[in-house]
């Protein structure tokens, strides 16, 4: 679980990483698991409460990697929003 | 109160439960009138200030169409539990939480045409903008009207009104409340939407699995019948072979790279560019999508109930009404009006979302950028409401006049996804990628999806192929379009891709304009140095 860490910097929340890949697999393990072990379990199937089981865990397991960063660069992002809106208005001007 | 001719007897509580649920619907607008008229960010994005957790329930009632109950139905009553593939493709919004979610989010524009001028640049970038704004505008009425017609049929089906009185009725009062708050309207009621749909379709699979006996008896009936396939969701055989799951997939989880290869990413990049911060963005698309998932879960054993319960309907028309049957046949007296107030909530959910997008890209993309720049903000919201009211009106004509259009829909969406499915990844992850090859995708993809679908097979040219065979052929030959066009034509202007890096940050092969970005002294190298947003160096 090293893959885990609570101390991104802005700047290097910014900056694509193995977590963000981690959480993309994590992600889809958990929508696979859920969906399937869902409609398993209201049929009390074994391999339904298994599932069931396991999409949760990945769902945990993604907030756990994924969330510090997110933290890090929202925070940073969100305090220059209004300068880069004023620059999209002025980019995406037709008499630009 | 009961209707001649009805399939349903409505009690006085049912009509309570709908007339409640109009009444709280209506207020919304009400409510949010003031916010809604304060400004075209407020009108069509509330601002950009919204906690994930609202538009992720709006996303989850966008994803639950009138049409999706009959649609999964058909899917699962056809090929069981493996029929869960096909509706697998809302997990492109899986990857897309943190990946094109994140970049989308940061572009802050307003609409995916709006992200064409922030990502390419010159006349390229204005035709895709201007082709965008128009086809979506087209395609959300075209939605508008398919969605009321639909509902046009439950009202003639259920209590034995003309067409026109389902198709009107309901849709004119959705209007009232996207007309005076806009946006605000929208998610606010798509939240008491999508709570009031999920239990109500919940609450009709548990009641349809009691009804077939509990889950041990369906497992049983399924065995007996000898249809314990049904059970599996990895039953691979000539009816559903191992590469069409492997296309379902992947189209599902590698799409959500990109932006604009599913028709549900346009309504979704509104309500991520509405949430309040990049990670309320990703979470909002993430959840919205797992909660569609989940209610795909329980509807699966509730269409296994009705298959046992009636395992020999061969006509599609017959068995897609199923979960509908459960409902309306087997719910207890005083419940059915709770059921149409969820069926309503669904229909509701879906004309708001597409009324307030059509009406954005009416707006935003055609008039405030191409008439009238100047605009003032006060302009603006009474255009909007104007655009909201003509896509009502034309929503209306259409719906009035198309009889059997699903066909037409599923190819107007398959000319969507199919040949600008890969073009659409290109475009965030390949810095070379430029306008040109992205518009040159969408025209050949409009001409080979006629030609592999309808028109070959019907000279015989190539046989009627499955439709992930289909999709497969179509990437191919409209690559053999946009990979020359793209390599024949000049890269996008660097100065634009620069900001427009520095800004969004995207995935993917950038190397020259990262490296462009690092000269001109807007980010440093090196993970722990670059400064990104730290800056605002970009204008």
């Amino acid at each position: 679980m090293a893959r885990s860490r609570k101390d991104w910097s802005p700047d290097q929340a910014d900056e694509w990483t193995i977590h963000d890949l981690l959480a993309c697999i994590l992600s889809v393990l958990a929508y696979m698991l859920v969906a399937i072990g869902t409609a398993g379990a209201l049929l009390l199937q074994a391999w339904g409460f298994v599932a069931l089981i396991g999409g949760i865990v990945s769902v945990v397991l993604m907030y756990w990697v994924i969330d510090p960063k997110l933290r890090a660069m929202s925070a940073a992002f969100a305090k220059r929003q209004d300068e880069f809106l004023k620059h999209v208005d002025k980019t995406t001007r037709w008499e630009h | 109160m009961t209707q001649d001719l009805a399939l349903v007897t409505f009690t006085a509580l049912d009509w309570l439960w709908v007339i409640v649920f109009i009444l709280v619907m209506i207020a919304c607008g009400v409510i949010f009138y003031r916010l809604g008229k304060r400004s075209e960010s407020e009108f069509f994005l509330a601002g950009r200030g919204l906690p994930w957790w609202l538009p992720a329930t709006s996303i989850y009632a966008t994803h639950t169409a009138t049409d999706t109950p009959m649609w999964i139905t058909g899917v699962i009553y056809k090929y069981g539990m493996r029929g869960i593939w096909f509706t697998f493709f809302c997990a492109w919004c899986s990857v897309s939480a943190f990946i094109s979610t994140r970049i989308f989010r940061r572009s802050l524009a307003m609409s995916q045409a709006e992200w064409q001028n922030l990502r390419y640049s010159g006349l390229g970038s204005e035709l895709l903008r201007g082709w965008l704004a128009g086809w979506q505008t087209f395609m959300n009425m075209f939605v508008l009207a398919w969605v009321s017609a639909a509902m046009g049929k439950v009202g003639t089906y259920l209590f034995g009104w003309p067409h026109w009185v389902g198709l009107i009725t309901f849709t004119a009062i959705c209007a009232i409340y996207v007309l005076s708050a806009g946006y605000w309207g929208v998610i606010m009621s798509d939240f008491q939407q999508g709570v009031i749909a999920f239990i109500m379709i919940n609450l009709v699979c548990c009641w349809g699995i009691y009804e077939a006996g509990g889950p041990t008896a369906i497992v049983d009936k399924l065995q007996v019948l000898g249809q314990s396939w049904r059970l599996n969701p990895f039953h691979f055989d000539e009816e559903f072979p191992l590469p069409w799951f492997l296309t379902l997939f992947l189209m599902a989880t590698v799409g959500g790279l990109g932006m604009g290869n599913f028709i549900d990413w346009y309504p979704e990049a509104q309500r991520i560019q509405s949430a309040k911060t990049v990670r309320d963005a990703s979470y909002c698309i993430w959840a919205g999508g797992f909660i569609t998932l989940i209610r795909n879960g329980f509807w699966i054993p509730a269409i296994l109930a009705f298959y046992v319960m009636f395992p020999n309907i061969t006509a599609s028309k017959q068995y897609e009404v199923g979960w509908f049957r459960l409902g309306f046949e087997y719910l207890p007296v005083g419940m059915i009006g709770a059921f149409f107030a969820g069926i309503l909530a669904i229909h509701l959910s879906t004309i708001s979302s597409h009324l307030n997008l059509g009406a954005l890209y009416a707006t935003r993309d055609l008039y405030h950028h191409y008439i009238n720049p100047k605009a003032t903000e006060r302009q603006l919201v009474q255009v909007a409401r104007l655009n909201t009211f003509l896509l009502l009106i034309g929503c209306f004509v259409l719906g009035l006049t198309m009889r059997s259009i699903t066909e037409w829909l599923i190819f107007a969406l398959w000319l969507q996804a199919a040949g600008i499915w890969i073009p659409s990844i290109l475009q965030v992850v390949w810095w070379r990628f430029n306008s040109w090859g992205y518009l040159s995708a969408w025209i050949a993809n409009l001409v080979m999806s006629w030609l592999v679908v309808w028109v070959l097979p019907a000279y015989g040219v190539i046989p009627k192929l499955p439709e992930y065979q289909q999709f497969w052929l179509l990437a191919a030959l409209v690559a053999l379009v946009y990979v020359p066009v793209t390599l024949l034509t000049k890269p996008d202007d660097m100065k634009h891709l620069v900001q427009y890096y520095v800004m969004a940050r995207p995935l993917g092969w950038w190397g020259p304009v990262r490296r462009e970005a690092i000269q001109r002294g807007l980010i440093t190298a090196g993970e722990a140095a670059s400064r990104g947003v730290g800056n605002g160096a970009i204008a």
